[in-house]
Order: structure tokens, then sequence, then C-alpha cells
């Protein structure tokens, strides 16, 4: 986590042939920086249900469920500077993918299930694209960013709405129920406690491609384009391409939080695909910070916290609370939680390795 | 012919309801380039506020006029602590009025109740406009009426005024603006309230019609932004277009075909947005 685009030497970013060989004197010290934290984190989710109650545990499961999404709106929001509202039109996509799937047209095949649901995703993002980044950017056709916020915030809510109208496909406005759980195959079921390691594989699996892809080539391209897309273009980047793809990126991996989702609550509800979803990855990304690629991994775990706690006692108040989080958020810890730890954790390892 | 005559009408009525909805947010938009997604949540609590007193104190033209000044009082708290600090900050703002619209709806339903809320039309507004065999109520006119005076006022205001040039030179450059010695932060801050204010003027203009419920903010942000984007920021006559593209589009679309109109808005959304991504009469803000 040592390189993040805030804390990119300016020119570095623009070339990523200059950064491809960069970092290699310091294998060992990003082991202890970013290899070491990472595996204990790892090794402590991954025993932690011997240790408690299973209603924790599907909080955890929750957790890493939306880590994942909100890591993978950060992919265009964080680095490539695409401010989206609307990613949970793809959360929807991928969790209503998925129920179809299984309650509709009746493949119980996990796998399956999850690849169709990620194509339906990837397309569907493929289409809304093309309108989104007709306003996003420089050049021809661009209005400004904003522009492209109003319609992201449109997309979510638009999908809702379909979701609402065909009402015989995706159960109308109450939605699909009683998904079962996840067949795998070969004959092993898939508990509710064991659906708790899958969360945890495929999470993780999804995480690593996501950091590989951050810090290639691409991911410094999409960087550059978050600092100065004129420039990127005078370099000869086709911006747009760069851009459409993030998104559609993104997209995938925020339907694959969507697919474990359906498959974890059960229960599907029009509002999955609406801003308020849309919100929680975005809360996510801005508590976490934009800045830090683990940022919305901790923003998630205190957001499922505190809506936890939310609705044991404050049941009714939840919307003021979570509006809260968003002000206090935004006045008090504008950059984020993320940075903060990086700093923390930058002093720590200053300390003991010098 | 009838019955289409009435469709028209109503289209109309509807148009200019989205219109007053529209209106305070493409100017604070437009205008402030300050992104208030509180926009439909504040447009409630307008319709709440309004109703509340009409029902403790008065005749309902005092209420649009209370609504219209609470509802600047919050907006002048709003920017006075917390919009100020989140100048040219684009997404900021938006995070944080995405906050406080959840915050004011629940507030509504913790005050008011969830029950939604049907306000009575003022009695002098009652009745029917009879056109021929055909009955319109009055009060859709009378919509039609508001609106248009609200159009001209700030068409007025826009291209008329002192105010206006200022506000039109501060879209253009706002550096050079500030530079020439003109007080384009008082101006702009008058128009933010302004804005917010006619979206509580709104909200109780819109109640007989649109009703109010706690949870509609989320419907009626969407369809501002529809309206907005349709039509295009920076002048209010993109927006009136809009609203009237809208208006009759989903209205006829209900009318004639019910099952499909639900999506017509969101499809004239997307194709605008893929051939003319800046509105239909639209400029580039900032």
């Amino acid at each position: 986590m040592s390189r993040t685009p805030e804390e990119l030497p300016g020119d570095e970013a623009y070339t990523g042939d200059v950064l491809a060989g960069a970092p290699a004197p310091r294998v060992p010290r990003t082991f202890l920086a970013i290899g070491l934290p990472v595996l204990v984190i790892a090794v402590i989710v991954l025993v932690l249900p011997l240790f408690i109650p299973s209603f924790v545990a599907s909080l955890v499961t929750k957790m890493m469920i939306y880590g994942l999404f909100g890591v993978s709106l950060n992919i265009i929001w964080g680095y490539a500077g695409i401010p989206s509202f609307g990613h949970a039109a793809f959360f929807g996509v991928g969790a209503y993918g998925a129920g179809i799937l299984i309650l509709k047209a009746g493949i119980s095949n996990f796998w399956l299930n999850l690849l169709l649901a990620l194509i339906a995703t990837a397309v569907i993002a493929a289409i809304l694209g093309v309108p989104a980044f007709r306003v996003f950017g420089v050049g021809a056709g661009a209005v400004n960013p904003i522009y492209f916020l109003l319609a992201t915030i449109a997309f979510g809510e638009i999908l809702s709405r379909v979701a609402i109208a065909v009402r015989p496909v995706t159960g109308g406005s109450t939605g699909l129920s009683g998904i079962p759980e996840p067949q795998l195959g070969f004959g092993f079921r898939v508990t509710s406690g064991r659906y708790y390691y899958l969360v945890f594989v495929l999470v993780a699996i999804c995480l690593y491609i996501v950091w590989r892809i951050v810090n290639s080539h691409y991911g410094y391209a999409l960087r550059g384009i978050h600092d100065n897309e004129k420039r990127m273009q005078a370099l000869g980047y086709n911006t747009w391409l760069y851009k459409y793809t993030s998104w559609i990126i993104a997209a995938v991996f925020g339907g694959m939080a969507g697919v474990l989702f359906a498959y974890y609550g059960n229960t599907l509800m029009p509002n999955n695909m609406a801003m308020v979803t849309s919100d929680i990855a975005f809360l996510l990304v801005i508590m976490g910070s934009a800045t830090t690629f683990f940022g919305p991994l901790v923003a998630s775990v205190i957001y499922v916290g505190i809506e936890y706690l939310a609705s044991l006692y404050l049941k009714d108040r939840w919307p003021l609370i979570f509006g809260a989080m968003f002000v206090i958020t935004i006045m008090v810890i504008p950059q984020g939680l993320g940075v903060f730890i990086q700093k923390l954790w930058k002093k720590v390892i200053g300390g003991s390795a010098a | 012919m009838g019955q289409a005559l009435v469709t028209g009408l109503n289209g109309l009525s509807y148009a200019f309801i989205l219109f007053l909805l529209a209106a305070g947010f493409s100017l604070t938009f437009g205008v402030m380039g300050v992104l208030n997604l509180t926009h439909g949540a504040l447009f409630v609590f307008g319709a709440y506020v309004g109703l509340q007193a009409i029902d403790s104190f008065g005749p309902f033209w005092l209420a649009i006029i209370f609504a219209a000044a609470s509802l600047a009082v919050i907006g002048f708290l709003l920017y006075y602590f917390f919009l100020r600090h989140l100048y040219n900050k684009v997404p900021e703002q938006a995070v944080l009025t995405i906050g406080l619209s959840y915050m004011v709806a629940n507030v509504i339903l913790w005050i008011w109740g969830p029950r939604a809320q049907i306000a009575q039309t003022p009695d002098l507004l009652e009745g029917a406009l009879k056109v021929g065999t055909l009955g319109f109520p009055i009060y859709r006119v009378f919509i039609v009426g508001v609106g248009l005076l609200v159009l001209g006022l700030l068409w007025w205001i826009q291209d008329r005024t002192r105010w206006g040039a200022i506000i039109r030179a501060g879209m253009d450059n706002k550096e050079m603006t500030v530079a020439l010695g003109v007080n384009y932060g008082f101006v702009s801050t008058a128009v933010f309230l302004l804005g917010i204010a006619l979206a509580g003027a709104a909200g109780i203009l819109g109640a007989p019609i649109v009703g109010a419920y706690p949870s509609m903010g989320d419907n009626l942000l969407l369809l501002t932004l529809i309206v907005v984007v349709v039509g295009g920021t920076g002048y209010i006559q993109g927006t009136m277009l809009g609203a009237l593209v809208i208006g009759l589009v989903d209205t006829f679309g209900k009318a004639y075909v019910p099952k499909t109109a639900l999506f017509f808005a969101y499809i004239i959304f997307l194709i605008i947005l893929l051939v003319r991504p800046s509105g239909l009469i639209g400029r580039k803000v900032f």
C-alpha cells in the first residue's frame, strides 16, 4: 500500500515504463509493509468463526461482501477519478442475475450462476457506459464530471424501477426471496457456516485481482487519467477506452459482490439496485478514503458494525444515522480513515525497520 | 380529441410541477455549481411545513410563504455550516447532501409519521373548469399559472437584471468576475437561497396534486435529475424545456400505453445523454 495515487510523484504517473522496474529493490520492505498485515488479517478472518457466535460470523461475511463492493467502486473512483454514483446498478444486476438464474431459470450450479451473472453485469455496464462516458472527460461531447455523476445516480434508480416494473421476472416490489444455498457441485453442501469461507476465498481472490489490476501498467494509466487526462491523451493514450474498460471492470467486481450478497441474504429487493445501495458503496469509499486500496474494507467493517448496532437499538432512526455518517465523514475526516491508518502503519514500520 | 386535450392539459400542469421542482435545483447547480442532492428531500420538507402551517394557522398563500421562508432559513444554515466549506468540491458536496437528504427524510418521518398526506386545495381554487363537456381542475390551471410566473421571474432575473448579469459572468469566469469587484459571493448565496426557497414553495404548491410522504424525496430527486439533464443546465429555459418534454411524454404515455410509459422518461434521458449530452438547451457549467 505504499504507492497510492495521491503519493505518486507527479511525473511518474504518466510513464508506466519507469515504474515497471522501480520498486524492485524494496521487495523485503514491501513484504513487511503490505504482505505481513495482509497475511495476519487473512489468518485472523479465517480462524475467526471458531471463536465467535454465528451471527457475528454472518456480520463478518457481510463486511467482506460490502468491502468488495466498496473496493470495486474505488477502482473507478479512487484510481481513475470517475465519481460514479450508480454503482448499485451493478451490485443489483449481479444479485438479481444470480437470483433470477436460480429461481426462474432453474440453474442451480453456483459457478455457472456466478459466471452468467458476471457476464450480465459486464454487458449492462458496457451498454450504460456508452451514454455515461459521452459526458465525461475531455474531448468532443464531453460536458463535465458532474453530469456523469447525475447520469450515474439515475442509472441505479432506473434499474430498480425496471426491477419493480417487470414483476414476473424480478418479483416486483416484493423482490425475490428463497434463494437456496449455493450448489458448488461434487455434492458439497454449503451451509451458512461454510458460506463464510466461500465468501472469504472469493473475496480474497477478487481483492488480489483488483490489487494486481490497479498496480499494473493499466492501473497507473488510470491514475494518470485521474491526475491529468489531457496529458494522458497527449501521450497517446486512448483515455476513453481506459475509462470505459475500468468502468466495466469495476462493474464486474461490483456484480461479484452482488452475487455473493444474493446468496448471503437469500432475499433481494429492488432497493439493492437503488440509490440507497449506491450510497453505501459511496460511503465506504469516502469513509475509507479513495486514495488507499484497503480503505473501503476498513470502512465496511465500521459501516456494518454501526448498521448492526443501529438495528438493535435505534432501528427507526437508522437513516438519520446513515446520513450523519456521510456528513461526519465529509466534515471531519474528508480524506478518509485509510489515510490515517496508512500514516500510523508507516510510523510503526519506520520505527521497527530503521 | 377532447380526451387528448385534457391529457395535454394534465401533462402541462405536471410539466410545470416538474419545472417548479427542478428550477431550484437547476438554479443552485447551474449558478453556484453546488450540487444539492437534498433537493428532493427539501421539496418534501417544504410540503410538510406548508401543510403544518395550513393546519395551525391559516390560509394557503400564507403557507406557501411560510414554507419558502423556512426553507430559505434551512438553506442558509446548510450554506453556513456545510457548503461554505466545500466550495468547488462537487463530489464532496454530493456526499454531504446525500447524507443530509437521508437525515431530512428521517426527520420528516420522525415528526409527522409515515402516513401520506394529501393537501386540500384552497377553497378559491376548488372546482373544475368546464371546457365543453370536459371538466378540468382549476388547481391545475393555477399551477400552470404559477409555473409561468416563476419562469418569467427567473428568466427576467437571468437576462434583464444586474444580478443576472453577475450570475452569467460568474458562470463564464468566476475569478474574473470577482476580480472586477463584483460581490459575487453575496449574489450567488442569495440565488442559492432563492433556489432552496423555491423548492419549499414548490413542495406545498405541488402537494394537492402529487401528495406528500416521507420517502418521496428519492423519486423527486430522480425526476429532477432527468429534467435537468434533458433540458440542460445554466439556462432556466432549458429546465422548462426539459420539464415540458418529460411532463408531456410521461402523461401522454400513461394515458395511452400505461404499461410501457414508466420507461419513457428514462429512455429519453438515455437518448439525450447519447445524442446531446449537454442537454437540449445547455451550456457548459464551469
